[in-house]
């Protein structure tokens, strides 16, 4: 990838915040910020700079009277069985982090989010989880089942208090029954560790062109709040909270109940989990990078435009692309660039997130360069391509080089993979292919698969190299 | 007359300050002008010592003294005496004395390095390589800059390296003015611009190859091979301070770069990395330049299989965690 000169698009990266972390250190972070560097877990999600100044409408208050008065029943409905999920260090009782979590069965069965309870997951030795209701009654939780590719978890009082069963359980919202787009939806939980909260919102659809389906809800989530409910205005469970947009406002993001109704029918009378999560967990990733990679080699290219390569560009149906270029009067080395990723990654643990494609390519014009200076340039482009190091979670990576040829088109081809040290059997994939065929042009370009079996790996480096091609001039 | 022996009063340097031939036994030595070797150190007594011709040879006999009478690092006793051998070394106070007698074996000459001489043989070829660095120095800031860049930034970039090679050699000249005395900054640039130069031209031509034909080893080599001229050039730097000790040096730099060199292979072995140079070629050359041919992508596909072996090796292997300064995978910058 092309360093100098190289013009950025500001903030064309940026991240979703899932709701867990170190709520606490959010804003006690002055005293304790080292407590969890990252206290909010990001996962990368492509935004443009242009929808930043697109702020969202606000919906007419038009008949406030009505609202808070759903709002007042919800909060009435919501109150006994909401609860604080906290992750404590083994051996005290300082809180690691919080989340929210909801009673959806009997003897103390709590949905809420994979990543709330992370920590406990891949660490039990380290970590442990508590609970809290808003009328203060605390105790052990266990884990139960957990569903890493939509981020959610059920969890259960260890020894469920006498008083439980009085507390009732949420029911969910039939899915015979649709929200509409616009319906008012209220979403439960317990923001930064201050207090229970119930946020009033507007059910938007789903994401587009998102792989994984999320609920798009303009309301205001913040970290502390993930896994608590959100309830239309029945009180029935349409979604959980999981993440919000850090540079947009009210941009939030659920999970749609089906996934939490899936993941109660087949972990509700499951043993609590003692063992290690990693072999259920890479299954699960295994199945995802199954229907991505399917899902994904089944779609053509998109035409490119160029006049001599063909290049592969992805669809748009699940990834989202934006494209720069430098600006056209300078001397050096031209070039335009596009960048295609998937909204949703998915969290393993704060350091990992994984599941996800992205495609990158960069299209160079050195006729004001000649030959020699192209070649150079070029060359330092081909060379800078970060392919990571050895990680707690992954393997250093190993490459295979060689030219390749494909449709006329002759390339210098890297293909790096990683193997995760703790999910057997998934790899990172990322193929660099630079062109080699003439003396001032050429194009670049990346591919990288996160979590995706070996042989998936290939079969995704083989679907992304055939996409090059060697056009005649028109 | 006959010369019995000579005894030689070394300076701090080791070399001779004084030399007396000595024409009869005994030879009495001390501060005393009746002394036959009247040394002026105040750490030697009026009468310190005396040497003697004795059935077995010469010996040296103590006289009562403060600091007494070292012969090499051993000090004789008091009253006892102690037979010269070939060149014996004698400390009497804070003078020493060197003992040479007839009849000893001498060391074979020794090539003289007449650092004049050594600028003069090479001045034409020293010019040349002068020439041959500008150029290619040149080329490369005309390589790896863009038409139109600032006059005064571009001599910066060319005067850096010129600069740091000028304070390299004066480093280098002051250590010759230090034991050959005599401040060989030509000589020492002769060195420095041969080896940089070799190195230099061999990297960039086994990048080139290793691209022509598609071998990565190549360029890995190349790399080697610039350590390897490091290396030598600062042997023959050294050995222009002191030449008699070329081969002590060598030993001295073979092990340094076999040390440091088996440390970092063990280093970048533990942490999964190529054990020599990048992960992957990193030189892209004119398309004229390429001999290899490409193959389909099928083929390069399948040839990526055995990966799979090493990988899940790797990912149970090393228990300890990795760099955590990663940041995620190629998004970003």
């Amino acid at each position: 990838m092309l360093l100098n000169r190289l013009f950025r698009q500001p903030g064309r990266l940026l991240a979703a915040l899932l709701l867990g972390g170190a709520a606490l250190a959010a804003w006690a972070g002055a005293t304790t910020s080292n407590a969890r560097p990252s206290l909010a877990p990001t996962s990368p999600l492509v935004k443009p700079p242009a929808a930043a100044s697109a702020p969202q409408q606000e919906d007419e208050h038009d008949d406030s009277a009505n609202l808070s008065a759903s709002a007042r029943r919800i909060y009435d409905v919501g109150r006994p069985r909401l609860l604080q999920v906290r992750t404590l260090l083994r051996d005290q009782d300082s809180q690691a982090s919080v989340g929210s979590g909801s009673l959806v069965g009997s003897n103390g069965l709590i949905l809420t989010n994979y990543h709330v309870v992370s920590q406990v997951a891949l660490e039990p030795q380290r970590y442990r989880l508590n609970f809290q209701t808003v009328d203060g009654v605390s105790g052990a939780l266990q884990l139960v089942a957990f569903d890493v590719v939509h981020d959610l978890a059920l969890v259960r009082m260890a020894q469920p208090p006498a008083t439980v069963a009085a507390r009732g359980t949420f029911d969910f919202r039939p899915q015979a029954t649709p929200l509409a787009q616009g319906e008012r939806i209220f979403s439960l939980g317990n923001p930064l560790d201050i207090g229970f909260e119930v946020i009033e919102g507007t059910y938007n659809g789903l994401v587009e062109r998102s792989f994984l389906p999320q609920i798009l809800f303009s309301g205001a989530l913040n970290p502390g709040m993930s896994g608590g409910p959100v309830l239309d205005d029945r009180g029935r469970i349409v979604g959980v909270n999981v993440a919000t947009r850090r540079d947009g406002q009210n941009i939030s993001f659920l999970v749609p109940a089906e996934f939490a109704q899936a993941l109660i029918a087949r972990g509700a009378n499951a043993r609590p989990i003692t063992g290690s999560v990693e072999a259920e967990m890479a299954r699960q990733l295994l199945v995802h990078q199954q229907a991505l990679t399917t899902r994904f080699t089944a779609l053509p290219w998109r035409e490119t435009k160029h006049a001599h390569y063909s290049v592969p560009v992805p669809q748009e149906d699940f990834m989202r692309c934006w494209g720069s270029s430098n600006p056209s009067e300078s001397k050096g080395l031209s070039f335009e660039r596009s960048d295609c990723q998937m909204d949703t990654a998915i969290f393993i643990n704060e350091s990992l997130r994984t599941g996800d494609i992205a495609v990158r390519h960069e299209v160079y014009d050195g006729s004001k360069l000649g030959a020699l200076r192209f070649a150079q340039e070029a060359g330092m482009s081909f060379r800078n391509e970060r392919m990571g190091r050895r990680t707690h979670d992954l393997t250093a990576p190993k490459c295979q080089e060689d030219f390749v040829e494909n449709a006329g088109l002759p390339m210098r081809t890297v293909m790096c993979l990683r193997a995760y040290r703790h999910l057997p059997g998934l790899y990172d994939v990322a193929v660099l292919s630079q062109s080699v065929d003439a003396k001032t042009e050429g194009v670049q370009g990346r591919f990288d698969a996160r979590g995706v079996s070996f042989q998936n790996a290939l079969l995704l480096a083989r679907h992304y190299l055939q996409g090059f091609a060697w056009k005649r001039s028109p | 007359m006959e010369t019995l022996a000579l005894i030689e009063t070394l300076d701090r340097d080791g070399l001779p300050r004084h030399v007396l031939r000595v024409p009869q036994w005994p030879v009495r030595i001390g501060r005393a002008i009746d002394c036959d070797l009247v040394l002026d150190d105040p750490h030697v007594a009026a009468h310190h010592a005396t040497l003697e011709m004795h059935d077995d040879g010469v010996h040296v006999v103590p006289a009562p003294s403060l600091n007494g009478v070292r012969l090499g690092r051993a000090a004789i006793a008091p009253g006892s005496t102690a037979r010269l051998p070939a060149s014996a070394l004698l400390t009497l106070g804070a003078t020493t004395l060197r003992v040479r007698q007839p009849g000893e074996v001498l060391a074979p000459e020794q090539r003289f390095l007449d650092l004049h001489q050594y600028e003069r043989r090479h001045a034409v070829t020293l010019l040349l390589l002068v020439a041959f660095a500008a150029v290619w120095k040149g080329f490369d800031l005309w390589l790896t800059t863009v038409p139109g860049q600032q006059g005064s930034a571009l001599a910066w970039a060319y005067l850096a390296t010129p600069a740091g090679l000028i304070l390299w050699c004066a480093a280098w000249a002051i250590g010759s003015m230090l034991f050959q005395r005599r401040f060989a900054f030509w000589a020492h640039l002769y060195i420095a611009l041969t080896w940089l130069m070799a190195g230099t031209v061999v990297e960039t031509v086994t990048a080139q190859l290793a691209f022509a034909f598609s071998m990565p080893a190549l360029e890995k080599l190349g790399r080697i091979a610039f350590v390897g001229a490091m290396a030598i050039m600062i042997w023959r730097h050294m050995g222009l301070l002191l030449p008699q000790r070329r081969r002590a040096f060598g030993i001295a730099i073979t092990s340094a770069v076999v040390v440091g060199g088996g440390l970092l292979l063990v280093d970048r072995s533990v942490q999964q990395q190529p054990l020599v140079g990048d992960l992957y070629l990193g030189t892209l050359s004119l398309p004229g330049v390429r001999v290899a041919r490409p193959v389909p992508v099928d083929a390069f596909v399948k040839s990526a299989a055995p990966l799979e072996k090493t990988l899940s090796h790797w990912a149970k292997t090393g228990d300890g965690d990795g760099d955590e300064d990663e940041s995620d995978g190629g998004e970003e910058e």
